[in-house]
Formats: C-alpha cells, structure tokens, sequence
C-alpha cells in the first residue's frame, strides 16, 4: 500500500515550511494591495518579484561581488583557522600565549576596524575579504582546536603505548576526532563570512564595478527603489540559506557513518 | 581512571630488536617485576603503597580489588603508562626500552572496546600494525584476518563499530590486541559493561587463546567468579592506600571447562577469594573511619 504523503517525513520537512512561507507571502500581497501601501514603503511580494526580474543584470553582478568576498574570506578562515588551530595544540605555552589574541579578533565590532582596513588596503576586493575573514575565523578555530584536543584518552594511551610519533598522532587520532567539530565549525563560520562580508561593505560603501549586494541595498535606499532594495536583501538571505545547507551536506557526507550527529536513528 | 596523566615514552626500541627470544619466554621466567611501587598523585591521593608483585611467563594473573584500590593504576602501571612515584617495574627483567621487542611485546584492553568510531572494524584492527609501519603484504593481512577468525568477527571488518553490538565490540577490541603477537596481554576490566552470557563466552575465549597463544596475561576484575575461573593466581588488592594484601594459587588444572563453575571447588576457592576480599574492603573501609 501506498503511504500517504502527508505521513512522509522528507515532504513533511519541505513542504511544511513551504506552506507557512506562501501563507506569509500571500497575506503579505493582500495586506499591501488592502490598504493601497505605497511601493515605496512596504513593496509587495508581486513588486520585489518584478525587480528581480527586471533588475537582474546588475543585482547578479552584485551577487557575484558579495559572493566573491565570502568565499574568499571563508576559504582563507578554513585554511588560516585550522592551521592556528594546530600551532594551538602543538603546545599549551603557544595556546596560552595567542588564543587571547583570537579572542580580542572576535569581540572587536567589525564596523568599528573596518574603515582602519580599507585606509590601510588599496584593494577593496581585499579589503573587504580582510573584514569578513576577522568576523569568520574564530568560530573555526575554537571549534577546531576542541575538536583537536577531544581525544578519547584510552585511545590516546595506546597511540603512546605503541611510541607513536606526534604526526602519526596528529593524522590517525586528533584530525578524525575533530572532524565533528570542523564542521560544526564550518556551519557558523560559512554563515559569518557572508554577514563579514555585507557589513564591511556597508562601511567601505563602494560603488562602482565593484559593487556588491550591500552597496545595491545602499544605494537602493538612497532612490527610494525599495522593491530593488528587498530584492538584493531576498538573494543574501538566499545565499545565507544555501551556504549553510552546503556545510550541512558535506559534514552529513563526511559523518554520516560513524558520528552520532549524523546517524540516522530508526525507531 | 587517570588516562590524562599519560606520559610519553621513550622512543628507544632498536636495541633488543635482535636477542634471544627463547630464553625470554621460557616457563617461568618473571615477565613483569613490580618491585615497592609507591604511587602519590600531585593532590597527595597516594593510589598505590609498596606494590610488589611478580608475574612470570604463562601465568594468568588476575587482580582483584574493591573501587578505589589502584588495580588499574597498577595495571597501567604495568603497561608503562604511568609514572611511578617510587620503586621499580621491570619487564623482561630489563627496563620498559625492551617492550616492543621481538618476543617482548605487550597489549592493552582497555575496559570499553576503546575503538576509533571512524574507521571500519579492519582498520580498527590493523591500527597497531600501521602504527609500526607494517604495510600490507600479505602476511601482515594474514595476520589481521587471523585475529578477526579468532574471535569470530570474519565477515564484519568492513563494518563501523557502531553497527556492532558491545560484545563484538569487545571481541574487535581483543582482535587489534592480539594482532602484534602480543607476549604479555594486559586487560582492564574488558568485560565488566557486558552481560553475563557475553562475558563467559568471551572468558572461554581468552582462556583458549591464552592457552594457544603461550601469553602472559593480567586481567583486573572486580568479579570474583570470573576471577577465580579464569586465572591461576589472584591477587586481591585493599584500597585507601591502595595495596597488595593477597595472593591466592587456583590449582585447577586447565583447559577449564563450564563444568568448573558449577564444581565444588570453584565454590571452594570463590570463598577463600570472596573472604580475602572482605578483609581487604574491610581495611580501606577502617582506615576511611579513622580519616574522618
């Protein structure tokens, strides 16, 4: 027999939200087109739509700007927090001496460094990678180290039993056992590069050939085309979403068999 | 147990690669000599007072103690994962440079299977054979499909360790131990999280490759039973300090079968154990009353 959709438990996941979603929608349109709100102030579903439409050469190049600076500076997060991260557990004196520093990275307001940053970087591009990799990095540092360090003991014990050398350790022990933090890592981390990258922006404020989504909302304000505005808004949201719906599939991909995160339980 | 106090060991391994084997693991060599072991940990917690204990070639150990009494500080002890206060522990009648050694190795089982969640139960079980740089000809895969034959595991080494129950856990535990040939097999508490069935099972199957194997093995327990099946001397330990306060022969001749249990001896040496252990909780329990 045939199980009914509704008792499907991936439709259910989708379709459950999806429904909310065109019901907000819906009585968003209704509301606007009720009370005759001027597009200007609150645009309505149908409106951002049409911008999308007719908008979408300059609004896609924005996009690829943004995108540009975030997988940019994600990349260089990943890279530059894993390998502080491994200097952090080489040693306890060098975790001590440099993890406040991480930390001072993390609690400083971007918007408050960024103009320093782009007095002292010509290239904007570079600039603004600069900002979005201080607001993403630490997530994967403090995850990555944890993840370093939690290390079943026993485990760890029989690795010195055998004389095991710190490379072997390093690359049979603690880089496995912290593939479940990386990730949990890389989900924030993904989604901080973005919001790195929209808020420094907003500081720099670059026009131009340059431009990204955040200039486009910027600029947007400034000509009151507000439906353009929630357009640019809808595609960071969008990346946002697919961004960390990317790091969940990978970490699912690369866990799936063995971390209690993603195991599949059957009841 | 006080795994984070682990210290690295020495990495001399060569010199005793090439010595006799056979005079070593002649009968009744001493294979381990724990000579008035004290152990202080930093907070003043003294875990072990004046251990002395000889084990010699072929004998099953067990050491038998209530919570608290340092049988598993010993046992790592034993295995050179701990750093003794004061005394000496000599393996081989030499010093810990020599395990490692052809003829002179030694394995641990640790209480939980102490598996790596991520890797298949073959890897699981090859991982002391990598760890040495064994590669994979074919003997060194001989060797790991002997070990999974051995404890009946053929068949599972593609499987995660999740996807096996606790007792074949267990037995993949015991298989990656036993993969180095090991000559002296140091086991802590393997089988306490098991069920009774399990356990016996697995005590059969020890004693078997034990038997098979010529090993040494000391085995903690704090089950009398298994203790007094299983080996050929019981040492009974006290705690608070933790101390050797016995050491009891079971002069059953082996292969020990399940009739064992049942016979009158078995009860016979279970209440000469079991007092010992009551004397021996006895003094931890007085010298608490005393502290307070």
């Amino acid at each position: 027999m045939k199980t009914p959709l509704i008792q499907n438990e991936r439709f259910v996941q989708i379709a459950a939200p999806l429904v909310v979603g065109v019901l907000v929608l819906l009585m968003w349109q209704l509301t606007v087109m009720a009370f005759e709100v001027p597009k200007y102030i609150v645009p309505s579903p149908v409106d951002i739509g049409q911008s999308l439409v007719s908008d979408f050469s300059s609004l896609f190049n924005a996009l690829l700007m943004t995108l540009k600076v975030t997988f940019l500076a994600f990349a260089i997060s990943v890279v530059v927090g894993v390998a502080a991260s491994l200097l952090f557990v080489q040693s306890k004196w060098i975790e001590i001496s440099l993890f406040p520093y991480a930390v001072l990275m993390q609690v400083t307001p971007i918007v408050a460094i960024a103009p320093l940053i782009i007095i002292w970087v010509n290239d904007t591009t570079w600039a603004l990678t600069i900002c979005a990799v201080i607001v993403a990095i630490f997530p994967i540092i403090s995850n990555t180290t944890l993840g370093l360090r939690s290390v079943d003991p026993n485990l760890l014990s029989m690795f010195r039993m055998y004389r095991t050398s710190r490379w072997q350790e390093l690359v049979r022990l603690r880089i496995p056992s912290a593939l479940p933090y990386f990730f949990g890592g890389l989900r924030i981390s993904s989604g901080l590069a973005l919001i790195g990258a929209v808020v420094a922006e907003f500081v720099a404020g670059t026009g131009g050939a340059k431009a990204g989504l955040a200039y486009m909302i910027l600029q947007s304000g400034y000509n009151l085309q507000i439906p353009k505005m929630f357009a640019a808004l809808i595609l960071i949201t969008v990346t946002g979403i697919l961004l960390f719906g990317l790091m969940v599939w990978m970490s699912d991909r690369a866990l799936r068999n063995w971390h209690e995160s993603a195991l599949k339980v059957e009841h | 147990m006080t795994a984070n106090t682990v210290t690295p060991l020495n990495p001399a391994r060569e010199p005793d690669v090439d010595a006799p084997v056979p005079e070593a693991l002649a009968a009744g060599r001493p294979v381990l000599q724990v000579d008035g072991v004290n152990k202080i940990y930093g907070n003043g917690t003294v875990a072990l007072k004046g251990a002395d204990l000889t084990i010699k070639q072929g004998e099953f150990v067990s050491l038998l103690g209530p919570s608290g009494c340092g049988k598993s500080t010993l046992l790592r002890i034993m295995a050179g994962l701990g750093e003794v206060t004061t005394g000496t522990v000599k393996w081989w009648e030499q010093d810990y440079g020599v395990v490692g050694s052809k003829g002179r190795k030694l394995a641990f089982v640790f209480q939980n299977a102490t598996l790596m969640p991520w890797a298949r139960v073959r890897k699981n079980i090859r991982l002391p054979l990598d760890l040495e740089h064994a590669g994979n000809a074919p003997e060194v895969e001989k060797k790991i499909d002997d070990a999974l034959d051995m404890v009946g595991l053929t068949g599972f080494d593609e499987s995660f360790p999740r996807e096996l129950s606790g007792g074949m856990q267990m037995r993949a535990s015991i298989a990656r131990a036993m993969v180095t040939e090991p000559d002296l097999l140091l086991m802590d508490e393997p089988f306490g999280a098991l069920d009774e069935m399990t356990r016996n099972k697995l005590n059969d199957d020890v004693l078997k490759l034990w038997k098979e194997k010529g090993w040494t093995i000391v085995f903690v327990t704090h089950s009398v039973y298994e203790a007094v099946y299983l080996s050929s001397r019981v040492v009974v330990m006290a705690a608070r300090p933790g101390r050797i306060v016995d050491d009891i022969e079971i002069k059953e001749p082996y292969p020990r079968s399940p009739d064992f249990r049942v016979s009158t001896e078995f009860a016979g040496y279970c209440r000469q154990v079991s007092m010992a252990l009551e004397r021996a909780s006895a003094m931890g329990e007085k010298k608490e009353g005393n502290d307070s």
